[in-house]
């Protein structure tokens, strides 16, 4: 892939988010401007094809044109809706002002009919050029890792590592689990900018590495391992009761005081009758005798949203 | 007469995206809040006003979401709001001629007749055209506790890899419910449930004292509760928790034997927008002629059929009835049981979307109506209480973190993050810092600058909503969904473009202010 200045890329990204145009150059220019518009979608499209580490690789050419059709019906339906309405509005408008102002110069009436609304085209940048990776779980046991490296940082690399460096290396996750201490490595691949990560841990601090692994090493470079960004650090939701926390004291606080109070665990009246504090499971079981208790925890529980 | 052993609390989440588009009439997504406030909000009112004139003491709490608040309050939306009911009003009189022919038709063409022409009356002429008077009038005679949400529904398991975005959210969300309803908040409904104990302190910094969890966000939280959902648990920030009742929830929403499937309730998907005459129904579709429901439905579920029944009103309040006699034995039993294991008393909370209420099941504000009804005058061993009621009356609260949860499907973040939406997280974050960025640089910004930076933080509240998360994962109106998203990082990155070069387009700025016009008192330095 060709590389661009940060000019270059940062002005193609200016023009990329917002497309502004008149109700008439959108029309002259419809076919000009359309294609380019076309040119970081398909970009977007290739770069994020999706992987996760166990699952199979799903047919990335059927989510490439699926993705790229709709896009391209969206733009269509805004375009014609906001040109109608805009004259809709703009015509309003000018009525009312001349009718308000009745003493204005006629010709100053005639500019203001002429004004048409603009009309808004948005596309979502294709990237923003930062050197980054982020984490967020998806559930207790998949993290969600996307990443960039900048221009300005892929040249450092070059520079130091030579040319081809890019070429030359492969990269990597290295997944931290900082709760139990351990890490482990995940190669990725550089048509990807995002990854779903299983991990064996639920409730766990993680924090994601980006680093690269040299293919062929030569003379510039020699390192078994080169370091690129760190992503933030989070904690993996629990997914469990937890039935094997050792604890002798409830504590107690109360909020209107702030007064914290303890209690041993085998003086509370609900803990003398379920026989120990961890069978808040059993009681459910015993409650929901003819459900299956897993399946009440999966419900599908619709979201808030009248469209569903 | 029976001695009060436990509590049930409902709460329903009334919640809308902003969707305001003074361009055009074009956009069907308007229409969502006009049939929610038919179908959803008056109807309840309704059935509050009802109670009230009985003399029956209920409690019911309610999340109404700023962006919900905005719409309501919002001119150009109450003036669409009659034309909406006029039309409905003109379609509904138009049936009640052509079904003159069949009696239990045109018995139901009355019905809708006379239940618009009650809702344009009850808008206009005793709400003078804002209802959210109407709940706020159930709230200072004690009978309604309405807490506040999200600014605008944002996630916050997503949002907070930058916390200030989270802040916001919440800040914006306590001041919008401060100015409509004249005092604080003391509770919220976190978006779609979301919990991160990372919010915990800005909750606390904005006075909030409450929140509502899922199920196993009080379950799996660490140490587990002794009492389950059955208590709340308050978080070492100290932020009290709430979390759903598994069983009762249930029955209310599950798809299968849950209480709106009943065969005499009104079937949502037979309507006369899609079974009428195409040309008769013309009109009142939508305006590229794609047959939408109207709202006008003359069927009842009848069973797994595809030949249904005419919609009968006397047999759903039949069932109704029935099955708020059901919750109300359920409920009790629940509380004996418990009852008995616990120091004191349980607390059932029952938290459900508002908008099941009337606009999925349409006789569920009557259900809650009955229910209400049979609470105060049935011997049952519970009463109805608030939130913030048992908190003052059980203040000692066991500490525990709840775990982060949702009540989306599966209830971690699957329905916001998936391979569907993932392209939009990346966007949500940048936009996010970018505005904290603004923030800093320039706090004092005074006139156009000021006005541009108050717009940007609109902007990247409104890409925020959850909504356009859903209905991405849900696969119904996905476009207007990614225009959303598009459009407001659009709007955002050009502004934020035009504030750091000093160039900035007072048209353009006038134009998103117009659209985007949530939050007029809004304040860029809350990302500062």
């Amino acid at each position: 892939m060709p590389r661009k200045t940060k000019e270059q890329i940062e002005s193609e990204n200016k023009e990329n988010e917002v497309k502004k145009a008149t109700v008439k150059k959108a029309s002259t220019n419809k076919k000009t401007a359309k294609s380019k518009e076309e040119k970081p979608v398909k970009k977007e499209t290739k770069s994020t094809t999706k992987k996760t580490t166990t699952a199979k690789k799903k047919s990335a050419t059927s989510a490439t044109s699926k993705k790229e059709s709709t896009k391209k019906t969206v733009a269509k339906k805004t375009a014609t809706k906001k040109a109608s309405s805009s004259t809709k509005t703009s015509a309003k408008k000018t009525t009312k002002k001349s009718t308000t102002r009745k003493t204005t110069a006629r010709k100053k009436s005639v500019k203001k009919q002429v004004k048409i609304e603009p009309v808004e085209y948005y596309d979502l940048p294709y990237r923003y050029n930062q050197t980054v990776v982020k984490v967020l779980a998806q559930t207790p046991t998949t993290l969600f890792i996307y990443w960039d490296i900048s221009d300005n940082d892929r040249k450092k690399y070059e520079e130091e590592f030579g040319e081809d460096f890019f070429q030359n290396s492969k990269p990597v996750l290295i997944v931290y689990n900082d709760t139990l201490g351990y890490k482990f490595e995940v190669e990725i691949n550089d048509f990807a900018n995002s990854w779903y990560l299983h991990v064996a841990d639920s409730k766990c601090d993680y924090r994601i590495e980006l680093g690269r692994r040299p293919i062929v090493k030569n003379e510039k470079l020699k390192n078994d391992y080169i370091y690129v960004a760190t992503s933030n650090e989070m904690e993996s939701p629990n997914d469990r009761i937890l039935f094997n926390k050792e604890q002798k004291m409830v504590y107690y606080k109360n909020v209107k005081t702030g007064a914290v109070t303890e209690k041993p665990i085998n003086t509370l009246s609900f803990i003398t009758n379920m026989g120990k504090i961890y069978d808040i499971y059993d009681l459910y079981k015993e409650m929901y005798q003819n459900e299956d208790v897993k399946e009440i925890y999966d419900l599908k529980n619709p979201s808030s949203h009248p469209s569903s | 007469m029976q001695e009060k052993k436990g509590y049930v609390s409902f709460v329903l989440h009334a919640h809308l995206p902003f969707i305001h588009h003074p361009e055009s009439d074009d956009y069907l997504e308007e229409s969502w809040l006009y049939e929610a406030i038919s179908e959803t909000y008056l109807p309840l009112l309704r059935n509050f006003k009802k109670l009230e004139d009985e003399g029956v003491d209920f409690r019911l709490t309610m999340s109404i979401t700023p962006p919900l608040l905005s719409m309501l309050d919002n001119k150009l939306l109450q003036r669409k709001y009659i034309k909406y009911l006029k039309r409905q009003i003109e379609l509904s009189g138009k049936e009640i001629k052509r079904t003159a022919g069949d009696e239990r038709l045109n018995k139901l063409s009355h019905y809708y007749y006379d239940r618009y022409s009650d809702d344009l009356r009850l808008f206009k002429d005793v709400f003078n055209c804002n209802i959210i008077q109407g709940f706020k009038h159930f709230q200072d005679i004690g009978k309604l506790e309405i807490i506040t949400c999200g600014a605008t529904h944002g996630y916050f398991p997503i949002l907070y890899v930058n916390e200030k975005t989270v802040r916001a959210q919440i800040a914006v969300g306590v001041q919008t419910y401060e100015k409509y309803f004249g005092r604080k908040p003391r509770g919220i409904w976190l978006p779609e449930c979301g919990y991160i104990p990372e919010a915990d302190k800005y909750l606390r910094e904005f006075g909030i004292q409450y929140i509502i969890t899922e199920s196993h966000g009080i379950l799996y939280a660490d140490p587990t509760p002794i009492y389950g959902t059955f208590a709340p648990i308050v978080s070492p920030q100290g932020v009290v928790a709430f979390g759903r009742d598994i069983e009762s929830s249930k029955q209310v929403w599950s798809s299968i034997d849950g209480y709106p499937g009943d065969f005499n309730y009104r079937e949502f998907y037979r309507d006369i927008g899609y079974d009428a005459d195409y040309d008769y129904i013309k009109p009142y579709i939508a305006h590229d002629g794609v047959r939408v429901p109207t709202g006008i439905k003359y069927y009842r579920i009848t069973g797994k059929t595809e030949f249904k029944d005419y919609y009968n009103l006397q047999w759903a309040k039949d069932s109704a009835e029935k099955q708020a006699g059901h919750f109300l034995d359920c409920r009790t039993a629940q509380i004996n049981h418990l009852a008995s294991f616990m120091d004191k008393p349980p607390i059932i909370l029952c938290p459900y979307d508002a908008e099941l209420y009337g606009h999925w099941w349409y006789e569920g504000p009557y259900w809650l109506y009955i229910l209400f009804k049979k609470i105060y005058y049935d011997d049952c061993n519970f009463k109805l209480i608030t939130p913030s009621e048992y908190i003052d009356k059980y203040p000692d609260i066991q500490v525990a973190t709840p775990c982060r949860s949702s009540w989306g499907a599966n209830g971690y973040s699957e329905v916001w993050l998936n391979q569907t939406n993932d392209y939009v997280h990346r966007h949500l974050h940048v936009a996010g810092d970018r505005m904290c960025e603004l923030a800093t640089l320039y706090p004092n910004a005074k006139g156009l600058k000021k006005k541009a930076l108050n717009q940007c933080a609109r902007e990247l509240l409104l890409a925020q909503s959850s909504d356009w998360l859903f209905i991405i994962t849900n696969g119904t109106m996905v476009d207007y969904a990614k225009k959303r998203i598009k459009d407001h990082i659009g709007r955002f990155t050009k502004l934020y473009y035009q504030i750091k070069d000093d160039k900035i387009d007072e048209d353009f700025l006038k134009d998103i202010n117009k659209k985007d016009c949530l939050f007029p008192d809004i304040d860029y330095n809350i990302y500062g």
